[in-house]
């Protein structure tokens, strides 16, 4: 079952002067196991879009169902984990391990339980049980913010949503959060990511939900989406569309720097046959 | 105009940031500092105008060393620091008290910093935000205002500490065109980032490395330099389509990486003379 969203509106200072719409009119599901990249400029609606998915905020027309649940129940906030932008915001307690296990023993799970929680999600990021007695604010960017996945993974969410978890970390601290989403995808959690940064997530995004002014614009695979007219792209892709418009005969759909050479590539040496057989 | 000699500092667990930093910013140049999350871009940033002092050898501003207490105030006339969250940087109510609180520090007269004041406003093009609450601003909105509270200070040389790495592509699109305006107008820049894509336009980068400066060099040669991915840092991705063509006989120039649709335009012409 996934989750589900019909027709939601969202306003926010709903029936007063400064009366502003967030989202209009959205349609939404996201299957299990799926891992979509929500895109779109600041303001577009994309973070209060989430919040809609654990109940943190509710529609004010339309309906959201998680699994056939209504977002306000507590099974929801189980299936959903949230982590938000600045880990450093979401950490409040002294070690690692109590940051982590907050969340099943407030689920009431037994000590027992939730320790397994802890290592099964301590392992989930990549960290070695030296860790668990470290105080969180100790750690970088990227293991705080590894940290934050772990907690919302001790819950063993079926879905994982993130807001722009990569920003303001340096080039290794994104590698580390971009492993370790991949190695959580791949054990089956469905990851919903809002993010700028498309040069970095690209190549793991396997679906594109474009928001432009609180509505769904684009949404469709990787590919389509290179091919699609008037979407943000990354540097290598943005160059390979301007070629194709100039008339160059290359396939824009790329993003790698790899295959973009291919491309201009395959060109070239077409240029170079023609020539000869002139 | 500012010059670094055998400069060392410790972090208080003793573990080193800098390590033996010799260098020299010559006035009007635009300096890029890359480097990875504790290679110690932030420390040395620090060091510009006497936030930190060195623990061994010295820093000298414009002939002042940072060492000698009496002459803080007067290099950081010289020297100002914009920092990557802007939030954790306003004092005032209203962003026109909080641009108005460095002036007021140099003991200024209060038309000068009415003048001060309304200038940085202009220039960073807040002036219907004057009267709003900093807290209430948007973060590329909070990063102008951080801007212009550096710039009522009237600084030869700026210092921007990863400015841009918590605003989205748009708002950091044009915190860097200000920094690029900025430089035009005869200001030296202390750019300092993650993102090497933002280096473009800058005279000369510095790469840190474990407290030591381990590469320097005009853009050209450090961006495209086969080391940086040992460094831990990512080399803006057409830059390296650049230098992978070369090697297949395109020759896309410098200048032309600088942006998707020049790069395309080269190619172009690059096929068409074939």
């Amino acid at each position: 079952m996934p989750i589900i969203l019909e027709n939601v509106s969202f306003f926010y200072s709903r029936n007063t002067p400064l009366e502003t719409a967030a989202l209009k009119d959205v349609n939404l599901r996201i299957e299990k196991g799926e891992f979509v990249g929500i895109l779109g400029e600041k303001g577009a609606g994309k973070s209060t879009l989430i919040k809609l998915f654990n109940g943190l905020l509710r529609p004010d027309s339309g309906k959201v169902t998680v699994d056939g649940l209504a977002p306000s129940s507590k099974e929801v906030k189980r299936r959903v984990g949230m982590v938000f932008q600045q880990a450093a915001d979401q950490l409040f307690c002294r070690t690692v391990y109590e940051e982590i296990a907050f969340g099943p023993l407030n689920f009431g799970y037994t000590r027992k339980e939730t320790e397994e929680r802890v290592f099964e999600a301590l392992d989930a990021v990549s960290f070695d049980r030296s860790m668990l007695l470290r105080d969180p604010f100790s750690l970088s960017g990227g293991e705080m913010q590894r940290v934050a996945l772990a907690g919302a993974l001790a819950l063993r969410p079926d879905y994982l949503v993130l807001d722009e978890p990569i920003t303001g970390l340096d080039p290794a601290g994104k590698k580390e959060i971009l492993d370790t989403l991949r190695k959580i995808k791949d054990r089956g959690t469905a990851i919903i990511t809002v993010t700028h940064n498309l040069k970095g997530f690209f190549p793991l995004l396997e679906r594109i939900v474009l928001i432009q002014k609180g509505r769904i614009s684009y949404q469709g695979s990787r590919k389509e989406y290179l091919e699609t007219e008037n979407v943000p792209l990354p540097p290598v892709a943005s160059m390979m569309r301007e070629l194709k418009v100039r008339g160059v005969p290359v396939n824009p759909a790329v993003f790698t720097v790899e295959e973009a050479l291919e491309e201009i590539l395959k060109v070239k040496s077409m240029i170079e046959k023609e020539k000869a057989e002139k | 105009m500012i010059r670094f000699e055998n400069v060392s500092y410790n972090y208080p667990d003793g573990t080193p940031a800098l390590r033996n930093i010799n260098m020299g910013i010559k006035k009007g140049e635009y300096i890029g500092i890359i480097g990875k999350n504790g290679s110690g871009k932030s420390t040395l940033s620090l060091h510009l105008n006497g936030l930190l002092r060195p623990q061994k050898g010295k820093v000298m501003v414009r002939g002042m060393d940072t060492g000698d207490f009496s002459k803080l105030q007067g290099i950081r006339k010289i020297v100002g620091i914009v920092f990557q969250n802007p939030e954790t940087q306003f004092v005032g109510r209203t962003v026109e008290e909080d641009l108005a609180f460095g002036p007021e520090n140099l003991c200024l007269p209060p038309m000068e910093i009415r003048r001060r004041v309304d200038r940085a406003l202009a220039e960073t093009g807040l002036e219907k935000y004057r009267y709003h609450s900093p807290k209430t601003l948007s973060g590329g909105q909070g990063q102008c205002v951080a801007l212009a509270g550096v710039l009522a200070m009237e600084p030869e040389c700026l210092v921007f500490d990863e400015v841009t790495s918590m605003l989205d592509p748009d708002s950091g699109k044009a915190v860097l065109e200000r920094v690029k305006r900025l430089h035009e107008k005869g200001k030296t820049i202390v750019y300092i980032t993650h993102n090497l894509e933002e280096l473009h336009a800058a005279d000369r980068i510095i790469v840190m490395d474990r407290g030591r400066i381990v590469l320097e060099g005009k853009p050209e040669n450090v961006l495209s330099d086969p080391s940086l991915r040992d460094l831990g840092l990512t080399p803006p991705s057409l830059i390296e389509l650049a230098e992978h063509l070369k090697n297949h006989g395109v020759a896309v120039p410098w200048e032309k990486t600088s942006s998707p649709s020049n790069f395309a335009e080269e190619i172009c012409r690059l096929f068409l003379k074939m």
